[in-house]
């Protein structure tokens, strides 16, 4: 019987893994995602794994900082009819492009490794996915979320494209009802990142870190002003809209400089 | 109408003989600020309170609610969300929130959520005392004459309580011995006093006969621009208004052969994608444009239909836009007023 | 050297794994690789408030991400003098419990299972075992609500921070967890018996030290202020290094000799070698009932110190939420201090973790993390090149790349690692004669002669040496020459040592094979006297960059003569070493 499932393949490249344990996580629903689609490739939940077959989708975690890892995503994404990002490291570039400028980022590889080679991979600056190949959609998120992984997974099934809250985070952090933090002085990033997590850390007063990424509009010359207006110092400001942005970051942080001169 | 007293001691032990009817649900603390939460414990319900951090809309439209389960044969309300309650503790400008909504909701597109909802829910109001961001005076919205089943009025050492249905009746009649119909002058006297005593506490004023023609006449002012730049597109204004109602669908669906569910979630015309149409075309891509849409709707487009502003003067937006736009500060930028605010700071800066 | 720096931080990914090389009857080559890319988180780290460190720290690995989470805040509590209450001790420990079960339950039923009943993995095995793969995912589904209920999420969760928590757990929350937890107690006793009684094969037997946190009252735990050792060492969590150092950091000759420059291994294994004695309850019977001597030099025995420790777990548990709800929410711990320096250790799953800080001026300006699978890389190497010498040795070289693979998953390094870990690659036929050649391209090697004269060809060493001398070939060392010399010139640390022996590996005659030093350190067929003298004095660079370049022996007897085809070799050694 010929068999018309979607081929999917689920991908690592460097990051925590934590997209793919998320699917993991996942638990009875697991089942039921083996059973919908024909799972090519997932090396955290299988051992079988076809390298070579034509995917109807591909879902990458990780951003890219080996040689090795580039050719893998190229690879990839040529035998991939749609290809997902999933989670920050590999729409975004994750904490681990922190090193925006290649000097930079060489400074601190010899600082670590000592100049050693290493010997199975050249080591490259790392990079989001979508510097290198077409990525179609972007699950954001440290890790991923488990509705919106099962429910883009059962959409991708049914021919849809995924349906991902556009806002920012305080839109759910209102549904829950809690108080805004930037108005008590805190230093927090709701405005400038991307709903989906529900607010989890808001919901247990703390503020969030942006760990989902900047969502579409994210007003971060504004954010920024106000902040330096309740006195936080404009260094640790860029670090917290760092730590997760990725290389997104990269163009305000020029247009900063520029301004600032 | 029937206006009874009661005592205060007599308060908590009203609420225990109705609990036995339905839920009750009352402004309790959450920080330093209030929520409207279902109560457990009497002795955490707040009487003294300032607004709760959102409106009691919630309890009528939850942020985020399943409408219907669906499938290849049909589909399936689902009302599960709405169960009887008695809402204690809502404050007149609330009141007259709800009042609004039911224009839309009821009158103009019946929804069977709100109405359901609606219909379930027992108002018991409870009078407050005005706040620095406090403007119900301005909007008319601090007296209430309708759209409550009970409404307390707290003179200190007792209640005023108006009956406003045959509901709030049978409530009362399920505790009869804790009112007495019997007011003396000097009760009278308490309750007048009082009131001109709250009317003269109102720190923040807003003509609102003004502000339609102001809407139209300064409608391309730059102070649009610089509200819109500094605007952190967080939908929070929205969110926190009483009379804010619209929402958004998206259809889930599941693996393993259950049925899909079709989710409502509160919108903002604030969020970039709610004035977006098919093709990836937005009418309103500027913030600033979204903010003229959002404040044409409370200041004019809705006094021009029902002769009043769609603002309760509660302040919410007051308390919770990070930036400070929000209707006084609006309001007197219409004015050709010296806005204090943080959006206004932030152009001075860009234009130094 | 390298392999320990590159992998300091990394997470072991599905594509990194062991490779073995064989050159005739010997393990030439056995390394362990790490192929994920590099992240520098600890330079990333520096700059940042220590808020932000314990935000981005977890992010290293998701699968340990509460134990990182847990590792910064005890390091930066120390540096910032900041103490908690008693009912935030209590909370972390229920978090950290929670991710032990999650975590064992998933490597002992999903992981480890399958090799023993004979299944490619654990979907295929739930035709057979429908009970334990049901129950497996019940506990891992426990581990992950407890961690979800106390830091916020299934992953990455934030609510555990430096002073405390952003939000306790409520009572009915906690005492949901207590009675699930009882609810468990009879499964858990017979995953015990079942990973207890499994035939696990003799095979990587080999005496090891082990090290884990050393919990205070005499209690089993699996956080301390100290490191305890399986030769009753103590070491204190601040001078983490005196246990570490000697394999992250090049000329600490006097320190690693104090474990005498042998790989230690810590996870639960370890923590039951170290502290098994302090198990308590049932935990306590089971280990009374099965412990035994094979447990302390047996690395497939984890399997089985995971399913005690599940044991403890879950009777831990109770005793934790009925002392915590007891308590009343502290409030979160504000602290002032803007300058310190701390370290961490707390027992991830898979053993200990190290998280050291500086703090200046309110900003990070030190971070050192030295993760469990980068302590246990060394005895992983150690334990795969005796299980494939003992191997081949024995004939049974097909089994080789089952076993080393079922050793390294038994250090439960990470999930994603435990799948297709294993290459086993032939040599090709004169391979030393490149690995000279690569060696020498750097700085010339010492040359070290060793022998017995008068044993016929065990004399080659002593021949070739000479003779080398003789053709002007400088710095050729003989015999007690090297005891001598070695480590006594600082220059000489990074230059490699090649001893030239006679060594029998069962080859034909005159075979010549190059292996690392280190590995004839750890096999007792190839120890000559000089070895361990010299070995223990020379530093831990030094040690991994030195090999031995042996000669398969015609005869071994009683003489003079230098047997033909050793002769040959030498021959073609002399051509190799002289230029």
């Amino acid at each position: 019987m010929p068999d018309n499932k979607l081929k999917i393949g689920i991908y690592e490249l460097t990051g925590c893994a934590g997209d793919a344990l998320l699917i993991i996580d996942c638990e009875e629903e697991l089942v039921n995602i083996f059973k919908a689609a024909n799972i090519e490739a997932f090396l955290m939940a299988k051992s079988d794994n076809n390298d070579e077959v034509e995917l109807d989708v591909a879902l990458v975690e990780g951003s890219v900082s080996t040689e090795k890892e580039l050719e893998e995503l190229r690879k990839i994404r040529k035998r991939s009819k749609a290809l997902i990002a999933i989670g920050i490291c590999a729409g975004l570039g994750g904490m681990q492009s922190y090193f925006l400028d290649d000097k930079d980022w060489a400074k601190n590889l010899k600082a670590v490794y000592g100049g050693v080679e290493m010997i199975h991979a050249k080591a490259l600056p790392s990079k989001p996915i979508g510097d290198f190949v077409k990525v179609d959609y972007f699950l954001p998120g440290c890790p991923i979320g488990k509705e919106q992984f099962l429910s883009t997974f059962a959409r991708l099934l049914a021919g849809n494209p995924p349906e991902l809250f556009r806002f920012p985070v305080c839109v759910e952090c209102k549904w829950h009802e809690n108080d805004c933090l930037l108005n008590k002085n805190i230093l927090c990033l709701g405005p400038l990142t991307a709903a989906g997590c529900g607010s989890v850390c808001v919901n247990h007063n703390l503020p969030c870190v942006g760990c989902w990424g900047p969502s579409e509009e994210a007003n971060r010359t504004a954010e920024y002003k106000l902040l330096l207006e309740k006195g936080y110092d404009p260094a640790l400001i860029k670090n917290k809209m760092a730590n997760f942005s990725g290389t997104s970051i990269t163009q305000f942080f020029a247009r900063l400089k520029g301004e600032t001169k | 109408m029937r206006i009874l007293k009661l005592k205060k001691a007599d308060l908590y032990r009203f609420l225990e003989v109705i609990y036995k009817e339905a839920d009750i649900w009352a402004p309790q603390k959450k920080g330093d600020k209030f929520v409207f939460d279902r109560v457990d414990d009497f002795s955490k319900i707040e009487l003294q309170t300032t607004r709760t951090i959102i409106p009691p809309k919630k309890i009528m439209v939850p942020p985020m609610f399943n409408m219907f389960d669906f499938n290849e044969a049909g589909y399936k309300e689902d009302f599960s969300h709405i169960s009887k309650k008695i809402l204690f503790g809502i404050h007149p400008c609330d009141i007259h929130g709800l009042l609004t909504l039911d224009k839309l909701f009821i009158q103009e597109y019946p929804d069977p959520y709100y109405m359901g909802a609606r219909e379930k829910t027992l108002i018991l109001g409870l009078s407050c005392w005005p706040d620095e961001h406090c403007f119900c005076k301005s909007t008319r919205t601090n007296i209430i004459e309708e759209g409550y089943d009970l409404f307390f009025t707290d003179l200190d050492e007792f209640f005023l309580v108006w009956i406003g249905s045959s509901q709030g009746d049978d409530l009362v009649k399920l505790a009869p011995d804790k009112f007495d119909e019997n007011l003396s002058d000097k009760d009278i006297q308490a309750y007048i006093r009082w009131q001109n005593d709250k009317e003269k506490a109102f720190k923040t004023e807003i003509d609102f006969v003004t502000m339609p023609d102001l809407m139209e006449l300064k409608y391309k002012a730059p102070f649009w621009q610089e509200a819109g730049d500094a605007c952190l597109a967080c939908g929070s204004c929205s969110m926190v208004c009483p009379t804010c109602n619209c929402y958004n669908v998206a259809d889930k669906t599941f693996l393993g052969g259950k049925p899909g569910k079709r989710i409502r979630t509160w919108d903002s015309c604030t969020l970039p994608e709610y004035s977006e149409v098919a093709g990836g075309e937005n009418f309103r891509e500027d913030k600033s444009d979204r903010l003229k849409l959002w404040y044409t709707h409370k200041l004019q487009a809705y006094v021009s239909k029902y002769g009043k502003p769609s603002c309760v003067g509660c302040g919410r937006c007051i308390a919770t836009c990070p930036v400070g736009i929000n209707v006084k500060t609006i309001a007197r930028a219409l004015e050709g007023e010296e806005v204090d605010a943080f959006w206004k700071k932030m152009s001075r800066e860009v234009t130094k | 050297m390298k392999k320990i720096t590159i992998e300091h931080l990394a997470r072991l990914e599905g594509n990194g794994g062991v490779t073995a090389t064989i050159d005739g009857n010997v393990v030439t080559d056995v390394k362990f690789l790490v192929n994920e890319g590099p992240r520098l988180v600890e330079r990333l780290t520096l700059g940042k408030t220590p808020e932000e460190d314990v935000n981005l720290v977890p992010r290293i690995c998701a699968i340990c991400t509460l134990s990182h989470k847990y590792a910064a805040i005890r390091a930066m509590e120390k540096a910032l003098k900041v103490n908690v209450g008693p009912k935030v001790k209590l909370i972390r420990e229920l978090m950290h419990l929670g991710e032990m079960v999650e975590s064992h339950a998933l490597h002992v039923f999903y992981l480890a299972l399958p090799d023993y009943v004979g299944f490619p993995n654990a979907i295929a095995m739930a035709s057979k075992f429908p009970f334990e793969v049901k129950i497996a995912l019940e506990m891992k589904q426990y581990g992950n609500h407890i961690m979800k209920t106390v830091s916020g999420r299934y992953i990455h969760g934030e609510n555990p921070v430096i002073g405390g928590f952003g939000k306790f757990p409520s009572r009915d929350e906690l005492v949901w967890i207590k009675n699930r937890a009882i609810q468990f107690m009879p499964f858990v006793l017979k995953t015990v018996k079942l990973f207890a009684e499994l035939p696990y094969p003799d095979v990587p037997e080999s005496e090891t030290l082990y090290a884990c946190c050393h919990p205070p009252d005499k209690k089993y735990g699996i956080v301390g202020d100290e490191i305890i050792l399986s030769n009753g060492d103590i070491i204190d969590v601040q001078d983490y290094k005196n246990l570490t150092n000697e394999f992250i950091v090049p000329h600490s000759f006097c320190k690693r000799s104090q474990y005498k420059g042998k790989p230690y291994s810590v996870g639960a294994l370890a923590r039951v070698n170290c502290l098994g004695e302090r198990f308590e309850g049932e935990a306590r019977k089971m280990y009374k009932k099965y412990f035994n001597a094979r447990w302390t030099k047996n690395p497939l025995f984890n399997n089985a110190a995971q399913a005690l420790e599940l044991v403890y777990a879950f009777e831990r548990i109770p005793g934790v939420v009925d002392e915590a709800v007891k308590l009343p929410d502290e409030p979160l711990v504000l602290y002032s201090q803007k300058d310190g320096k701390g370290a961490g250790a707390v027992e991830a799953p898979r053993g200990t973790l190290f998280h050291a800080y500086e703090v200046t001026k309110g900003l990070v300006s030190h971070t050192d993390i030295i993760t469990p699978t980068a302590q246990n890389a060394e005895d992983i190497e150690r334990y795969c090149y005796i299980t494939a010498q003992k191997l081949l040795e024995s004939g049974q070289e097909e089994k080789i790349k089952d076993r080393m693979d079922l050793v390294i998953r038994s250090f439960d390094p990470c999930i994603s690692c435990s799948v297709h870990t294993v290459q086993v690659k032939r040599a090709p036929e004169e391979d030393w004669k490149t690995k000279i050649a690569a060696l020498k391209t750097d700085v010339s090697p010492v040359i070290i002669g060793i022998g017995s004269p008068g044993h016929s060809d065990d004399a080659v060493g002593l021949e070739l040496a000479r003779r080398l001398r003789g053709q002007g070939v400088k710095e050729v060392w003989i015999e007690d020459e090297a005891l001598e010399k070695s480590g006594a010139r600082e220059a000489d640390e990074r230059r490699p040592l090649l001893f030239l022996d006679a060594v029998d590996f069962g080859e034909r005659p005159g075979k010549i094979t190059i292996m690392p030093l280190q590995h004839a350190a750890w096999n007792a067929v190839l120890s000559h006297r000089l070895l361990p003298l010299v070995t223990s004095q020379i530093s831990f660079d030094q040690l991994k960059n030195s090999y031995i370049l042996g000669i398969q022996p015609a005869s071994l007897e009683d003489g003079e003569q230098i047997s033909e085809p050793v002769r040959l070799a030498m021959e073609q050694i002399l051509e190799q070493l002289k230029n």
